[in-house]
């Protein structure tokens, strides 16, 4: 076939060209896509229009975009030849058919990792002696806070530590099965529960705390939330459901001050 | 009179002991030591003293890998024709998920890490961040995987170059071996995911 020699249709063989081969690099398409003997005779082609420097200079672009492909092509013959190689649209599909589970014991039948032990340095020993050199006494420091005098020193009991939210009273697990046990007691009659009534406690805290809670009964499918206009409700499963197919949404849902209790 | 055996005691050469402490201890930003950093340190036979250090740690299941300095994506500092390696101590068997879980992995993570090499090595070792992206949100959500992918780039797994295009990082190449990752990915076939609330509950507390 022959092509129309004008300017214009150089030009736009030639971006054409380009164009194919910077997508190839790019990695969005495979560079068996590019038909190398037809780039270069379209090139040959138009060899002879090529009048202007920018016509030349497309020209360059276009065979150092047609050598990097071959290039690829090479890479990705060696490539194939060795058992690294599988077919990136088939290994998506294993990838994402394979369990959470399975991708991570593959992942560890393959890793080794790196020992590396940190070690002082001399630089880092510089920095820290004159770190140590400009800074004030404890005494100057606590002197600026005007602390008042020392306290002696207490104790603090796994007691104070629960009060104090250090440490929880219960594990996570114990608290996500009291709550669901709660759900389902609640919930006895087959209907569901209004979100905000099994939500709602007597201080902020806690209830912020169960709305975590809840969050997590629904994600691991021990419940079922249904939004029904403004009212949102919550069915407990009597054994976990989960949602294999489609993947997860997000619902936020935002918990104003209001539904503290007054 | 009973005489007591006396117990033997192993001595190991100061260049042993040098090579050891050489790739044990981090120095600068990647971990272990390049072959003219090994000359300079134990001499021109370094190679025998490293043979010796990997007999020695391989009681302790550890080994001495050596990884081109090109595919860490280190610029060669050696003389023109001279290959030019960085030497690691690594694990030579492997962890069991309990032990990962320990060392401060998530299961969701190492899942997430095996996903990303996967279509990376099937891509020829370099793939756009958004496609990796969404092949890992799909298995742990959008706003996860946005952390997750930065956490990669930053421990030194994955490598992102001007263009946005992701590749293995240097780490990857020390510590993975790809070829068993893809050959069980190969041979792979999907399972449900397992429902269990202590795990997932495990999970959520970490």
């Amino acid at each position: 076939m022959k092509r129309g020699s004008s300017r214009t249709s150089v030009k736009k063989d030639l971006e054409e060209i380009v164009q194919t081969c910077n997508s190839i690099e790019n990695r969005q398409f495979s560079p068996f896509l590019l038909d190398v003997s037809e780039a270069l005779r379209i090139l040959r082609l138009h060899a002879g229009d090529l009048n202007r420097l920018e016509d030349h200079l497309l020209d360059m672009r276009a065979i150092t975009g047609i050598a990097r492909v071959v290039g690829l092509q090479s890479s990705q013959l060696r490539f194939q030849s060795t058992s690294l190689f599988l077919d990136p649209e088939l290994a998506k599909q294993k990838l994402e058919g394979l369990s959470r589970q399975q991708l991570a014991e593959f992942f560890l039948l393959s890793w080794h990792p790196v020992t590396e032990l940190e070690q002082l340095v001399m630089p880092a020993v510089k920095e820290a002696s004159e770190y140590w050199k400009k800074m004030l006494s404890f005494f100057e420091r606590r002197g600026k806070f005007d602390l008042g005098q020392f306290d002696s020193p207490g104790t603090f009991g796994l007691g104070d530590l629960g009060s104090s939210g250090m440490m929880e009273d219960q594990s996570f697990t114990e608290r996500l099965q009291g709550l669901w046990n709660e759900l389902k007691s609640r919930a006895k009659s087959g209907e569901g529960v209004e979100y905000w009534s099994f939500v709602r406690s007597q201080d902020f805290r806690e209830t912020v705390s169960r709305a975590q809670l809840v969050s997590f009964l629904v994600s691991y499918g021990y419940a079922n939330m249904d939004k029904n206009g403004d009212r949102i409700v919550l069915t407990p499963n009597e054994t976990p459901v989960l949602q294999t197919e489609g993947s997860p949404h997000s619902f936020p849902i935002p918990i104003p001050w209001e539904k503290a209790p007054a | 009179m009973t005489v007591e055996p006396r117990k033997e005691e192993t001595v190991y050469s100061d260049r042993l002991k040098r090579a050891a402490h050489m790739l044990f201890f981090k120095r600068g930003k990647i971990p272990g030591a390049r072959t003219w950093e090994l000359r300079t340190g134990l001499g021109k036979g370094f190679q025998k003293t490293l043979s010796d250090l990997d007999d020695v740690l391989k009681d302790l299941d550890l080994e001495v890998k050596r990884v081109e300095v090109q595919s860490l994506g280190e610029t060669q500092a050696s003389l023109e024709g001279e290959e030019d390696y960085r030497y690691f101590v690594r694990l030579k068997g492997t962890l069991t998920p309990k032990e990962a879980r320990m060392s401060g992995w998530r299961i969701d993570n190492l899942a997430a890490m095996a996903a990303c090499f996967g279509l990376i090595v099937s891509k020829q070792g370099k793939c756009e961040r958004k496609e990796l992206e969404e092949l890992v949100a799909h298995k742990a959500g959008r706003w996860r995987t946005l952390t997750l992918v930065d956490t990669f780039l930053r421990t030194g797994y994955l490598e992102e170059d001007e263009e946005g295009l992701v590749k293995l990082g240097w780490r990857t190449r020390a510590e993975v071996d790809l070829q068993a990752l893809m050959m069980l990915l190969a041979e792979s076939k999907p399972e449900a995911e397992p429902v269990g609330v202590e795990e997932e509950a495990d999970q959520a507390a970490i």
